[in-house]
Formats: structure tokens, sequence, C-alpha cells
């Protein structure tokens, strides 16, 4: 029971790290990345294929940031000058197109295989001292990111880029360039997306294509919406009710023997669709979100 | 050459189906002003109706009309059910609601027909041969098909009063809601006309290959990149833009292979942003 939930709470760390990552693209400066699945994909894929090759954690962690971030800064530079709504469907191309490349370079990424046998983490500790282990430093990592986002939204750049999020036209014309602030922005949440699937890529050991689809984004959509735009306990508290979510059906399955596994699948997608429906539609704010403006 | 022109033929019915859909994303673009993801899903719905209404009637043109029904309602139910809640905010939040309204359609398809895939049940043809090209007789009535749908779409918007109120609502809503037009009659005719185009869409593209969960999902990325290729809100652009792009896809095949066929037009999607955003036809004040 207690290595349940010390898994549990590894994986929702792994999903807060990604959260907040995207709470700061578009909760406090209005990014629509619809692709935040493809920088968590290259940072697991870095780290799996890095530590295969004996490279130890402590360099695997960096890299997998820096190639994450390597990989946002072509993205944002050709496409954030564009309108919001073209940036989400770039976001989106992008992260499938990460899929395809790890689907098809085999010699790379060994293609839908996938790699198995990624080292562990503290591989010299034992059992649950060993996850307590990965749990300590994945809060480390968090609360690192949480002080950074606080430290962001203290300084002239987290007002310059909430500005940009309420008004761009009037930040351009202050004499600013919002594009400059928005491809930093969308580097500093791929960066926690790839620290993000370093972590899962040593925890879990064995990473596929087919891991990193389209769903988990809009699931971390789904977190941040319904736990509240632009917070950091909204990403907190999203987390939590998504992984809440996640487990819960898995229970709800073993106690409805008749519903299927493909049908849970089904029902799963259903609820996460329905949740961004309802929350855009009756609270846009989220559960934790600011009430004094929308 | 002769591989390279059957390349072509095979193009330009997946160009086609892509055409449709971009037709169906451009004309809610164009009019309710936001990117509407769920037109994949659309897809898939349509697909499936169709198979379900052509067991049951026994006729594929039957099950097509059924399908075509469907997609339509489901446009029309997404609208007053989600879309018309979201008039007076930003196009982001439809755009975030349109992807809950696909994956819930998604879903709903996944409970009834499960994730396997199917097919429709086809009389095999031997192709013709014309020049030593093997031509399907199968594709050149799925080109019919297509065809017909697009003479439809354009009659209904340039021959028709209600056609008329969408443009005029696509040119610009203020004008057109001073000017008396009735601006839910319209957003309605819009939403029957996009899902029914997408169930055209996807009912040909599953004609075409299988019937799958994910179909209509994965054609969303060619239908953007050819809707915004063609100019956002341009009917002729987009079918265009879709026919390029499913030419240009088959015909790269054999170079970047089966697997890159699809970054292609992601490849253009980026290069069109970049060079020309407003697209093909698009004006330019309906880019920022």
């Amino acid at each position: 029971m207690d290595a349940y939930l010390i898994a549990i709470a590894i994986v929702t760390g792994i999903y807060v790290l990604m959260a907040l990552g995207l709470n700061l693209q578009y909760g406090l400066t209005g990014l629509i990345n619809f692709g935040h699945v493809g920088f968590f994909c290259v940072g697991a894929y870095a780290a799996a294929i890095l530590a295969s090759r004996g490279w130890p954690a402590a360099a695997t962690f960096p890299i997998a940031a820096a190639v994450a971030v390597a990989a946002a800064w072509p993205l944002g530079l050709v496409s954030l000058r564009l309108r919001d709504d073209y940036f989400a469907i770039v976001s989106l191309g992008f992260s499938e197109v990460v899929r395809l490349v790890a689907t098809s370079e085999r010699w790379l990424t060994n293609g839908v295989q996938g790699i198995a046998g990624i080292p562990r983490l503290f591989a010299d500790l034992s059992g649950t001292t060993q996850a307590l282990a990965v749990l300590a430093l994945l809060l480390v990592l968090n609360g690192l990111a949480i002080l950074a986002m606080r430290r962001i939204v203290a300084s002239p750049f987290g007002r310059m880029i909430e500005a940009i999020r309420d008004n761009e036209e009037a930040v351009r014309a202050l004499g600013k360039d919002p594009a400059r602030f928005k491809i930093q922005v969308l580097m500093l949440g791929a960066a926690l997306a790839g620290v993000s699937g370093a972590v899962y890529a040593h925890y879990i050991g064995f990473i596929a294509p087919e891991q990193f689809v389209p769903l988990v984004t809009f699931q971390i959509w789904m977190a941040i919406v319904m736990g509240g735009v632009g917070r950091v306990s909204g990403a907190l508290v999203g987390s939590g009710l998504l992984m809440l979510f996640l487990e819960g059906s898995r229970f709800l399955r073993d106690l409805l023997p008749f519903v299927s596994e493909v049908e849970m699948a089904s029902v799963r997608i259903g609820v996460v669709g329905l949740a961004l429906i309802l929350f855009t539609l009756y609270r846009p704010q989220g559960l934790m979100g600011d009430f004094t403006r929308r | 050459m002769t591989d390279l022109l059957e390349l072509a033929i095979a193009g330009l019915m997946s160009g086609l189906v892509i055409g449709l859909a971009a037709l169906a994303v451009t004309l809610v673009f164009g009019i309710a002003r936001f990117a509407n993801a769920a037109t994949g899903d659309t897809m898939t719905l349509g697909a499936y109706a169709t198979l379900g209404g052509t067991a049951a009637t026994g006729s594929l043109i039957a099950g097509g009309a059924i399908g075509i029904l469907a997609g339509a309602a489901a446009g029309v139910i997404a609208y007053a059910t989600v879309f018309r809640k979201l008039e007076r905010r930003s196009p982001v939040a439809a755009l975030l609601a349109s992807i809950g309204v696909g994956f819930v359609i998604r879903a709903g398809l996944g409970l009834v027909y499960g994730h396997g895939q199917q097919v429709f049940q086809l009389p095999l043809v031997r192709p013709w041969r014309v020049w030593g090209i093997r031509i399907q007789p199968t594709d050149l009535e799925i080109a019919a098909a297509a065809l017909a749908t697009l003479a439809a779409v354009f009659l209904i918007l340039h021959a028709t009063p209600i056609g008329r109120q969408m443009r005029a609502v696509a040119d610009d809503p203020d004008l057109a809601r001073v000017s008396g037009i009735a601006p839910r009659r319209v957003m309605i005719a819009l939403w029957a006309l996009a899902g029914g185009v997408a169930a055209v869409a996807g009912c040909l593209l599953g004609i075409k290959t299988v019937v799958a969960p994910e179909m209509g999902w994965d054609m969303l990325l060619p239908a953007f990149a050819a809707a915004i290729l063609g100019g956002i809100g341009h009917p002729v652009g987009a079918v265009v833009a879709g026919v390029l792009l499913g030419i240009a896809q088959e015909t790269a095949t054999p170079w970047v292979g089966f697997t890159y066929k699809i970054a292609l037009s992601f490849a253009v999607l980026l290069l069109v942003l970049l060079v020309r955003p407003r697209g093909l036809f698009g004006r330019i004040e309906g880019v920022r």
C-alpha cells in the first residue's frame, strides 16, 4: 500500500512539473501551447538514450532540459509572431512530428518498440527507500520550479508577460516586442517539461512513442484549467485532481468488471473532453483561480 | 513516370478528402472565427454513421445521407450547447472547447463501436488501365462524390439567401447585423453545413482506407494546413490547397517515406505562416 501511494505521488509530481510549465506559458503569458507533450517526449528520449549509454543521471537531466529548450527555440522563433490560435495549431503539429520522428528513426529511438531498461535513479538504494528518494528529488525539482515561478511573477519580466497576456497591443504600443518574451517563456516551460520527461523515463524505465500522444497534452490542460489558470496552487490542485481521476477510473474498472479496458479508455477521453468544455464554459478561472478578473 | 502519375492520382484522391475537411475548417474559421478542432472527430462520426446507415439500409447512398445528417446534427448540437455560449469570448476559449467536443465525440464512438478498424464492404473491382496507368473505378466514384459535395456547398454559398447571409457575416459581422441578418439562423446553417461537409470527408476517407476512431483526428493537421494555405475563410482556396497538399504528400512518399508524409503538412503549414500568412487566396485583413 505504501509503495502504491509513493508511486502515485511520484507520477503526480511528474504531472505537476509539466503543469507548472504549461501554467507559466498559458496561465501567465497566454500562450496556447497544444504541443506540451512534444517537449516532454524530447526530454524523455534524450534522458533515455543517454542513460542507456551509461551517462549518469546528473548529466541526463540538464541535457534533457537543454534539448527540450533547443526544440522550443526555433518553434517559438517561427511561430510566436503569429496569432494565438495559429500557434496552437503549429504547436500541436510540432508534438505530432516529434512522435513521428520517435517512431521512424529506429537507429536512435528503436522505433515503436521503444527503449526499455532505462537505468533507475538512485539504483544503489533498494525498494521503498529508492522510491522515496525519487519522490524527494521530485519535491526538490517542483520546489525549485515553484520558487522560480514566484520570483518570475514578482519580477519586471513577470509583469511584462502578464501584460502580454492581458493586452498584447498595449505592450507593443509601449515599444516592447512581445514575441521575444513569448519565446523565452516557451523555452522556460519546455525546460520544465523536458526535466519532467527525464524523471518519467528514469522512473518508468520504458518509453515508446505511443506514450506521447496529444491526449497527454490535453490532460495537462485539463489539470490547469480545472485547478486554476495562472496560479501555482492551481497547477498543484489540478494535477492532484487529474491523478485522482486517472487512478480512480482504474479502481472503478476493478469494481465494474463488465466495463472493458477499451471502454474505460473511451470514458477517460470523454471525461477529459467534458472537463475542458464545462470549465471553459462555466468556470474559466478554475477552482483556485483569481476571481478578481476574468 | 507512370508510377509518379499513379501516385499523383492517389494524391488527388486524398487531396479531395483533405480539401473537404479544410473546407469545413475554413467555413467555421471564416464565420464563427475560431479554429474548430472538433472537425476531425466530426469526420469520424460521419464515417461511422455512414457505415451504420449502409448496414441498416443496404444502400451506400442512403448510408451516406445518414452520415451527412449525423455530421450536420453533431455540428448544430455542438453549436447550440457549447459554441453559442462562447461567441462573446476569445477565440482561444472556443478552440479549447472544440478540443473537448472532439474528445467527447471520439469517446462516444469508442464506446459504441470499440477501437477496432472497420471497412466498407464494397465489391472488388478490377482497375482500369488507361495508357498503362491503373485507375480504380471506386476512385472515380469517390472523386465524383467529392466534386458533387463541393458543387452543392458552393451553390448554397452563392445561390441561396442563407448562403449570401453567411458570406455577409464572414465579411463583416456587425454590418451584417445592422443589415437585418439574424445571426442565429446563419450560425445554425453554418454549423449544419460544416458538419455535413466534414461527414462527407470522413465517409470518403473511410471508403478509401479504413474506419477507425482516430481517423479524423489524424486528418486534422493536414486540414488545418490546407485551410491556412488556401487563406482562412476562403472556400475555393481551402479545396485547391487541399488537393495540392494531397498530391504533394503522395508524390513525396518515394523520397521521404510513408511515415513522414504527415510531417509534410506540418512543413507546409510552417512555410505558409512564415512566408505568406494570408495563404494563396486570402485577404490581408483576414490575418493579424
